[in-house]
């Protein structure tokens, strides 16, 4: 143990190189250059002065709103929506859930004319918005929890957003990353593809750089500048890396070969012996190298001063001769607890100590240098259609419409409908370093975000309105931001009923061992099956001796090390799953019913239906879905309402309404026991102890829909309560209303 | 319905017209344009071995030979045409039953084999290919309330461009009600339909405001769950009716149920009904394990296709069994066998295909087709000139690529009368 620390300050050191620095590559000679039309600085830079001198607004809402005028639109935009719509809004957008009627008071209360600005600054720093914006992340690169090493992904990305690592470096980890499943959790990205370098190429045009080239892979585009040749180029740089897995130890892993499987020309085009390595070729047309673009003089200048900062911060921790390991830790802590984290309620912080541990290690295998030439090219400043598709992402998430649209259709038949507007954005978020928060920030601090809907006209003027950022289309919240909200509002993050108050007994369907099956054969592929996994076992325990030099037998040497940790991360993964059980509902314990039933045939041994009877208190909470594992289950909640497999490239979310959604909502346990009235909630205070109906009625508006209701919203709410004899039931009637309304579910 | 999405002119319109005052749908007679035939199938069962079923210890029997394995061949009702002695009673149905011995397949893969066997396409990393099953709900149409294709017991293979509503509907265990199509339970259905006409009029209000397709479609999506969840034909999921001697004979397991269940589904009007099941990838210690299968499939199968016969349903009703492979004719050193795809048998029975056919042989040991070798996509092309669907017909990817409901596919005309 004691090369530990040595070997941790050097990987801190290096890691901290290479999140600071400006990878300026050169731009590669490309086989075909796509040549595109340059973009004149003089021009530019006379635009952006101009749309400065415009009257309101933020910078953004300026070069907008001559771009516009540029553009001819004649109409005027939709007014800034008010605060409590503002307010709900940027919480679902931000943090994934409506907010609370304390926030909803506490907002109100606020005198403070930047109270707006200010509300975004503390939604960024709230633990939520790390939760809500991996999800963004884990649906873009297609994390999948169920995926070898995908749950450790999904926690790295938690913690890459934690600490706010900038999105290039993101990136370019996820290209170059090679190493185990689950060890090295970046490896998920190359691994999730099966390391297939044809795949992995129109993933990461597609993923990286909004750009379909994946077409190509069999004929020249057939309406785009793409060739064929350009596809297998690009290929190439994945064409050395290859998917291992060891059938013994059932360890997954992505290393390098020494010979390239990308040949050209393609199969059946020529002779087996004509065709050769396809050479690694970067097909995207980039900025001169003669040019300095003043976004990169900015990049330039920030980075600097961060590694500036990082190393006065090394040189600190090194002079006291600290231990680094424990320094960091303790770090963590700390940071934690001056931002009132629960630690013990973090699922992924066992994963992702196991990740970074293991991380350093992942260095023993043998790293790619295409995909590390691969990674400079895609993530330079350089290379414009890497910084405009992440913005077009994050723009059309929060908007609710791509600036190119599709998002991951760039393309000279798919222009983008507001160029000058999407290079502004780029640049932004190139000069602030890569940053989410600060992308998001100059988003949501706009006007053009926070304009209204436009009702009431003709649907081509709609179209028209919303293509011009004058208006902002409906969206319907996630399906995280349901569920969230749901919960939100019916106040079962924590228990609200008098314990005991409603027990109930059911009859539950429960599997039972049979006894004496009497499937000798069945019995004994059981028994084989679990000799060999105590053999593994037992094999993984001998070997894990502290002296056993590692580097003699690279795959031998890291499974040692490896071994222990994965064992961990299991135990840890099923606490996890232990503890969604306690958060799902039907939907989710038929899931889990299937999964053992699944299990049980695995291991090939007997097991009956019996009812059980069993008695509960129907007194239920709810976890957020932010820290699920995701995708769930395809009948979950969150699959029906649009979350995706994560399997299909370019696959997004779909919002259309559909009979399943109806069930769900219409007879679904989240939304029967969020409109239940419980004796803890302060509704229950006002019916009851108060019997002020009106006052219930503006409090169910407000924890449900986050506004005021009308006088005739008012009236008509207490004709609804008063056809139950218990006003009580009749509250409950009239949430499970609100709940299922499409108010509740569209975005304001 | 969102999957029709034919360009039909007027002149033909007219025609239909005139059809359908003759009893034939609409939609039959498009479908009938792209065939040469009349359908004989309207419903189809299909079952799915996962895991990979071997083909030798069930429908292809090598007796004597090596590889053949630890099960005697039995007579069936059919003359000449042994099976393994694992499925005595659908040995005595067999005169209803159809095989297809010499299926080519090309993949070993669980994932790939699967996918093709499935959708009859090779899978591709940039698209997904419809089921099957979602090509019938995508052809013809829905008869009564209840979804047009259902899986039991595990899911189906997506519908993609071919549409959400080509979905299938899916039933976790077969016999149980599905608590999502009641109210939540204290929920009276005065009440419950109280609170929902609200809900209508709450929802109206708000889509006046808005020109946004989805607001009108989420009353379409509360309109059709409140069809389904008030129609009798919901009945058909449930059990609890079954006599017990009819539970028994179709053997009282999860499998049998959902043989039960599929048979409700299809007599109620659903299209296309998949009873999955696993536990077929025996590398180990093959012969008990298929044994146990044995003993779960043979009464369930053998009851279904009887009840269905006796009915007069068996005739339209085309009941399909398949896997992503067979198995290696060589058993290894446990006792088990491996994957094998090159080839392996298809099961059929009723739908209008002519009962005691065998289609293509394997070698004597079973290791490669013999004679008439039947690609996967033939088998999909097979299934569709049953039911009247045109298997060349295209469709359009949200990417405006074209294809086919089958990939090249020739349906096997020696298995009609």
């Amino acid at each position: 143990m004691k090369r530990w620390p040595f070997i941790v300050v050097a990987t801190c050191l290096s890691l901290g190189v290479l999140g600071l620095s400006v990878s300026d590559a050169k731009p590669p000679v490309a086989q075909k250059k796509v040549e595109k039309a340059p973009v004149d600085p003089k021009a530019e830079a006379a635009f952006r002065e101009a749309a400065k001198k415009l009257a309101s607004g933020t910078d953004l809402d300026k070069v907008l709103a001559l771009e516009n005028k540029e553009r001819g639109v004649k109409l005027d935009p939709m007014p800034v929506i008010d605060d409590l719509t503002f307010l709900r809004r940027i919480f679902c957008d931000l943090v994934s859930r409506i907010p609370s009627t304390d926030e909803i008071a506490a907002f109100e209360a606020d005198k403070n004319p930047a109270k707006r600005a200010d509300l975004v600054d503390r939604l960024i720093a709230d633990e939520r918005f790390i939760d809500r914006w991996t999800v963004f992340y884990s649906d873009m690169f297609r994390l999948r929890a169920q995926a070898d090493g995908g749950r450790a992904a999904i926690a790295w990305m938690h913690e890459a957003i934690t600490d706010a690592m900038p999105h290039d470096e993101i990136c370019r980890r996820l290209i170059t990353t090679n190493g185990k499943a689950g060890a090295a959790p970046e490896v998920a990205f190359v691994l999730g593809d099966n390391a297939d370098p044809m795949i992995l190429a129109g993933v990461t045009s597609q993923v990286f750089m909004g750009v379909r080239i994946q077409c190509a892979q069999c004929h020249d585009h057939p309406f785009d500048v793409w060739t064929q040749e350009n596809f297998y180029g690009f290929a190439a740089y994945f064409g050395k890396t290859q998917r291992i897995e060891n059938q013994f130890t059932r360890t997954i892993y992505a290393k390098e070969n020494e010979a390239s499987t990308v040949l050209w020309p393609p199969e059946g085009k020529a002779k087996p012996s004509e065709r050769k390595p396809a050479k690694p070729t970067f097909p995207f047309d980039m900025t001169s190298a003669d040019e300095k673009p003043e976004y990169l003089v900015r990049l330039t200048t920030l980075r600097a001063k961060q590694k500036a900062e990082k190393d006065a911060l090394l040189a600190k921790a090194n002079s006291k001769d600290a231990d680094v390991d424990a320094l960091l830790t303790g770090a963590e802590e700390n940071e934690a607890k001056a931002k009132g984290k629960k630690q013990d309620d973090d699922v992924t912080r066992g994963a992702k100590t196991d990740a970074k541990n293991l991380n350093i290690k992942a260095g023993l295998y043998t790293t790619s240098d295409w995909r590390n030439e691969l990674a400079n090219l895609v993530t330079s400043p350089r290379n414009r259609w890497f910084a405009k598709n992440m913005v077009n992402r994050v723009w059309a998430d929060l908007v609710g419409r791509g600036i190119v649209d599709p998002i991951d259709d760039f393309s000279d038949n798919n222009p983008a409908s507001h160029p000058k507007m999407l290079d502004y954005l780029a640049d932004e978020f190139v000069a602030n370093g890569y940053d989410l928060r600060s992308l998001v920030r100059l988003i949501v601090n706009s006007q053009v975000y926070q304009r209204g809907h436009i009702y009431g006209a003709e649907e081509q003027q709609v179209t028209e309105m919303e293509k011009s950022f004058l208006a902002t289309p409906m969206r319907r919240m996630l399906s995280e931001t349901l569920y969230d909200s749901i919960i939100t509002a019916g106040h079962i993050f924590d228990v609200k009923h008098t314990p005991g108050k409603n027990m109930k007994t059911t009859w539950k369907l429960s599997q039972v061992a049979k006894p004496n099956s009497g499937r000798q054969g069945l019995a004994l592929t059981a028994m084989k099956f679990q000799q060999k996994l105590e053999m593994n076992a037992a094999m993984a325990a001998k070997d894990d001796d502290e002296e056993a030099a590692p580097g003699v037998d690279l795959e031998k040497g890291i499974e040692i090390d490896f071994g222990k940790v994965l064992a961990k991360a299991k135990a840890d993964g099923q606490k996890v799953e232990v503890e969604e059980m306690r958060v799902m509902s039907k939907e989710e314990i038929e899931a889990e019913r299937m999964r053992a039933q699944m299990q049980t045939q695995r291991r090939g041994v007997d097991y009956i239906d019996r009812y059980v009877k069993a008695t509960f208190d129907d007194n239920p909470k709810f976890g957020s879905s932010l820290r699920m594992s995701s995708p769930a289950a395809p009948e979950h909640f969150l699959r029906v309402f649009g979350q995706t497999d994560r399997e299909v490239l370019g696959e997004t979310r779909d919002h259309a309404p559909n009979m399943r959604q109806a069930l769900m909502m219409l007879n679904g346990s989240l939304t029967h026991e969020a409109a239940r009235v419980g004796e803890f909630e302060p509704m229950y205070a006002l019916l009851v102890e108060q019997k002020n109906l009106d006052g219930a009625v503006k409090l169910a508006y407000r924890e449900i829909l986050t506004r005021e209701p009308s006088a005739d919203e008012i009236k008509e709410a207490k004709s609804i309560i008063a056809t139950h004899k218990d006003v009580l039931d009749g509250m409950a009637d009239f949430r499970w209303i609100l709940l299922n309304c499409n108010e509740f579910r569209f975005l304001p | 319905m969102g999957c029709l999405d034919y360009r039909t002119n007027r002149r033909a319109v007219l025609q239909a017209s005139l059809a359908s005052i003759l009893g034939f749908s609409m939609r039959d007679l498009i479908a009938f344009g792209g065939t040469d035939h009349v359908p004989t199938a309207e419903h189809v069962i299909f079952f799915w071995n996962g895991g990979g079923m071997s083909h030798i210890d069930t429908w292809d029997p090598k007796p004597g030979r090596p590889t053949g394995g630890e099960f005697d061949p039995i007579d069936t009702s059919v003359e000449g045409v042994k099976i393994s002695q694992i499925f005595p009673e659908i040995a005595k149905v067999m005169h209803h039953c159809a095989l297809v011995r010499s299926i080519a397949g090309v993949n070993g893969d669980h994932g790939r084999g699967t996918y093709q066997l499935q959708t009859s396409y090779q899978a591709s990393a940039n698209l997904i290919h419809p089921g099957f099953g979602s090509v019938v709900t995508h052809e013809k149409k829905q008869v009564g309330d209840l979804p047009s294709y259902v899986t039991i017991s595990g899911r189906a293979p997506k519908a993609s461009y071919l549409g959400q509503k080509c979905e299938a509907y899916f039933i976790g265990a077969p016999g149980e009600k599905d608590p999502y199509l009641s109210f939540p339970e204290g929920i009276a259905s005065a009440r419950g339909n109280q609170r929902l006409e609200v809900l209508e009029k709450f929802n109206g209000r708000f889509a006046e405001k808005s020109s946004n397709k989805e607001l009108k479609s989420t009353q379409t999506s509360i309109d059709e769950a409140l069809t389904l969840m008030r129609s009798p034909a919901l009945a058909a999921f449930e059990l609890d009716k079954v006599p017990t001697s009819q539970l028994n004979r179709y053997g009282d397991t999860p499998f049998g149920r959902g043989c039960l269940t599929a048979k409700q589904l299809v007599e109620t009007g659903v299209r296309f009904v998949q009873v999955n099941r696993g536990g077929f990838d025996t590398h180990m210690n093959n012969f008990p394990a298929m044994e146990a299968h044995g003993e779960i499939m043979d009464p369930a199968i053998a009851s279904l296709i009887a009840d269905l016969a006796e009915s007069g349903m068996l005739k339209k009703t085309l009941i399909v069994m398949l896997s992503e492979f067979g198995r290696t004719p060589k058993i290894n050193k446990d006792a088990g066998r491996d994957h094998w795809a090159n080839v392996f048998t298809c099961f059929m029975a009723g739908g209008g295909i002519k009962g005691g056919t065998v289609i293509g042989s394997s070698d004597e040991d079973g290791y490669e087709p013999k004679d008439n070798p039947v690609k996967v996509s033939n088998l999909h092309a097979t299934f569709c000139h049953a039911l009247g669907i045109d298997p060349d017909k295209k469709v359009m990817t949200p990417l405006q690529r074209p294809f086919k409901l089958v990939e090249d596919g020739t349906p096997i005309k020696e298995l009609f009368a």
